[in-house]
């Protein structure tokens, strides 16, 4: 009744291998994309810059951890150093006189290389073994950071990124930025969406069902977790660069620690593991949902005269926000990505489906 | 098509909040944007207390130049984007005058602060070359910078040894991340002048295991210990050394002690603690009276009374005394409304400014945006702090090399 057809089903190859199998899919991301492209004249600027440009370049580097988490099943929780590292490379390369379209690709290589180290780990272990190596990896950056002032800059480990200037063209304005940040995440988007349907995105998902099981249908697990951290780390780099380029203005090693890693990690698992519509969820109510309900919480309590002292304040949105994450999982385990799936399946055959009952 | 309703019903529930939000009077307003539920929880609720109550007193008496004042307290729960979002979203309504207290939020909103032309005041916490007001127009860390500050505890210890340091050996007990390696380099640097033997300690995160340091600590024998570390890392510290005999004398602590970690360490085990602090402790403090008699007796405190006790209090007294004071001076010098310039104008008149007793005294100007960063070395005698040495600010010079030589850095 909302859609026009009654469920998923494919008579041949091509219709099988589409991007979209529901056509109202293609439309609610061609709908997305004409919004997103819209923001700049739609939103007030605070919302454009403190809300929509730092979700989208979390969205991309979440979608990043989905490649290496979601599809080939392999646990990261040093995602945020890998970020670091293409961060910091990036900025030192512009500041050096490096153009930025160079910079962005050097720290998304550098990034990819430290990365893939993170892959020879995941040759040998597995699971939580590989987790706590890849948290391993994570301190050793930080102390990297923190001990190297050749590469953190001066006071306090801070470096000054350069004004960013792309195709010649400077990048000042809150407009500039949102574009550039907006540009970023359809690119990965959209290769997030076509690797389902590659070999490359088949061969991931074997991995992540049984290693060994692949290897016996001959698909080289080494290759491939390699490949699946080598490329999630570029896109770790290339965000994290652009996240100090448009948003930070300044890189700082808090801005890549632990928490950070982990609050991506959350970012994918609340959004769904391999799902891209539930990373942007999931990106959404991880970064977002904090600041707002905080704003909400605080709002309320004034219009309504409360007196209540500003540390339980900044207390109860904490507990807010946690409990709805509790909730979110508790409904669906598999996520805001799936949430939104259910949702689309019912509308898809109700009121038919009701028949049966 | 459900997710595009529920799209435009936020949207438009996120339009209605900006704009009830913009049609706010006109009082001089701070932006408190603070870590009040993560890492800084040791000392943001006093501050922000402080900050309250002091804004509730000048109501009372007028407000400044006929205006009310407001500090709106956020919170950005250490995480540098939500501080950004809280600055974004203040500076917008129109205030102008922003503290963060937050070394990771400081160091994020102050590219945006020195390119919008908004006070970013960040007292004791973010990047200590921001007093070079030549290069950091916006930035006003008044107060003691940790380089300055650990100059000035070797000026005590110097003082202690009567000038002579030659054969004396200092071990600095810092947390290994820049909070704690900032003042090795200024250290360095005297030690070579002063000809004392330095030792370094580093105590790993979070400092809840510091056996081995402490071990290696009594092995060394160091006549006096400088340490930066905060919070629990203190009771920690104190044990250990009870366990390894070292005498809680030789220990001159950062800034950052209060009375709870005295409390936690025991009262008379601290006796002989020493710290450096750019404010005057314990609850006798003239301003402290006032809000006393004016605001709590009247039941109208912006929290609990005993929070009121802690330095940390009075910490943020002096913060928002000197706020509201170059506010006053600005109305003084330009008139109503306050602005961003005017505003900074304000501050940088203020001249041996000591909030009646509360404080060091500072005087801002255009280069020195940290006031003169004077501290002194108090000591615990078990039921009180006694100051050791005057309000004190030595080695200049060598600070400001350090000082110069990081800024430079910033406008490359």
């Amino acid at each position: 009744m909302f859609y026009r057809l009654s469920g998923v089903h494919h008579a041949n190859y091509v219709s099988d291998s589409r991007i979209f199998k529901v056509p109202a899919d293609r439309n609610l991301a061609i709908f997305i994309f004409l919004f997103g492209l819209a923001a700049p004249f739609l939103l007030p600027s605070l919302y454009l810059n403190s809300y929509m440009l730092p979700w989208l370049i979390w969205t991309a580097a979440a979608l990043g951890l989905n490649l290496v988490t979601g599809w080939a099943g392999q646990l990261h929780l040093g995602y945020a150093a890998v970020m670091a590292v293409g961060a910091y490379s990036a900025i030192h390369a512009a500041r050096f006189g490096v153009p930025w379209e160079f910079a962005l690709i050097i720290g998304g290589l550098a990034s990819s290389v430290i990365g893939s180290l993170f892959a020879f780990a995941a040759l040998r272990v597995k699971g939580l073994y590989l987790a706590l190596t890849t948290l391993a990896m994570q301190f050793v950056m930080d102390w990297v950071l923190t001990h190297s002032p050749a590469i953190s800059g001066g006071s306090h480990a801070s470096l000054q990124s350069p004004t960013l200037a792309l195709l010649g063209q400077d990048i000042t304005s809150d407009t500039g930025y949102y574009y550039v940040a907006f540009g970023w995440c359809v690119l990965v988007t959209i290769f997030m969406l076509n690797l389902k349907r590659t070999g490359l995105g088949r061969a991931l998902v074997a991995v992540r069902e049984k290693d060994f099981a692949a290897a016996i249908l001959g698909v080289n697990s080494f290759y491939y977790k390699i490949l699946a951290f080598a490329a999630s780390s570029f896109i770790a780099g290339v965000s994290g660069a652009l996240l100090v380029a448009t948003f930070f203005f300044l890189a700082a090693p808090e801005q890549f620690s632990v928490a950070v890693s982990i609050q991506v990690l959350a970012m994918v698992i609340v959004g769904g593991l391999g799902s891209i519509i539930g990373s942007y969820l999931g990106v959404a109510l991880i970064l977002l949902v904090p600041g707002l309900v905080n704003g909400i919480v605080a709002g309320g309590s004034q219009s309504l005269g409360m007196q209540i002292n500003v540390e339980t304040l900044a207390h109860i949105p904490n507990a807010v926000y946690g409990a709805l994450i509790v909730i979110i999982l508790l409904i669906e385990p598999l996520g805001l990505g799936k949430l939104y799936g259910n949702i689309r399946d019912y509308l898809m055959v109700w009121p038919f489906d009701q028949l049966r009952k | 098509m459900k997710k595009l309703n529920k799209t435009l019903a936020a949207f438009s529930m996120i339009g209605g909040l900006v704009a009830g939000s913009q049609t706010l009077a006109e009082p001089f307003k701070v932006g408190v944007c603070y870590d009040l539920s993560k890492a800084y929880t040791f000392a943001t609720p006093q501050v922000s207390q402080a900050a309250m109550d002091l804004a509730k007193l000048v109501n009372m008496k007028g407000g400044i130049g006929g205006e009310p004042v407001e500090v709106i307290v956020r919170d950005h729960g250490n995480e540098p984007q939500r501080g950004i979002e809280c600055y974004s979203k203040l500076s917008r309504e129109g205030v102008f005058v922003f503290d963060t207290l937050s070394t990771p939020v400081s160091l994020a909103v102050l590219p945006r602060a020195m390119a919008d032309g908004r006070v970013l005041m960040q007292s004791l916490v973010g990047r200590g070359d921001a007093v070079d007001g030549t290069v950091f127009d916006w930035v006003y860390p008044i107060g003691p910078t940790y380089w300055g500050q650990a100059a000035n505890d070797v000026a005590y210890i110097k003082q202690l040894h009567d000038g002579d340091m030659s054969d004396v050996k200092v071990g600095f007990v810092y947390f290994d991340y820049p909070f704690g390696q900032e003042p090795i380099e200024i250290l360095q640097t005297l030690s070579e002048k002063e000809g004392f033997e330095l030792d370094l300690y580093p105590v790993p995160l979070p400092g809840s295991d510091q056996a081995g340091v402490w071990s290696k600590v009594r092995r060394d024998k160091p006549d006096h210990l400088i340490v930066w570390m905060l919070g629990g890392a203190h009771v920690v510290a104190s044990k250990e050394m009870q366990r390894n005999r070292i005498s809680m004398e030789k220990y001159i602590s950062v800034n950052w002690l209060n009375e709870v970690d005295i409390a936690n360490i025991g009262k008379e085990a601290a006796i002989g603690l020493k710290r450096g602090t750019n404010v005057v402790g314990g609850p006798d403090v003239a301003l402290r009276q006032e809000i006393m008699t004016e605001i709590y007796e009247k039941g109208q405190g912006s929290g609990p009374l005993e929070k009121t006790e802690d330095v940390f209090y009075n910490t943020g007294l002096a913060m928002y005394s000197i706020v509201f004071e170059a506010a006053r001076k600005a109305v003084e010098l330009e008139g109503l409304p306050i602005t961003a310039t005017s505003y900074k104008a304000g501050l940088e008149t203020l001249k041996d400014y000591d909030a009646n007793g509360l404080m060091a005294p500072i005087t801002v100007t255009p280069d020195d945006h940290g006031g003169g960063g004077k501290t002194r070395i108090e000591m615990w005698d078990g039921e009180a702090w006694v100051p050791q040495t005057d309000w004190i600010a030595e080695y200049t010079d060598v600070v400001w090399d350090v000082v110069r030589e990081s800024s430079s850095k910033y406008e490359q």
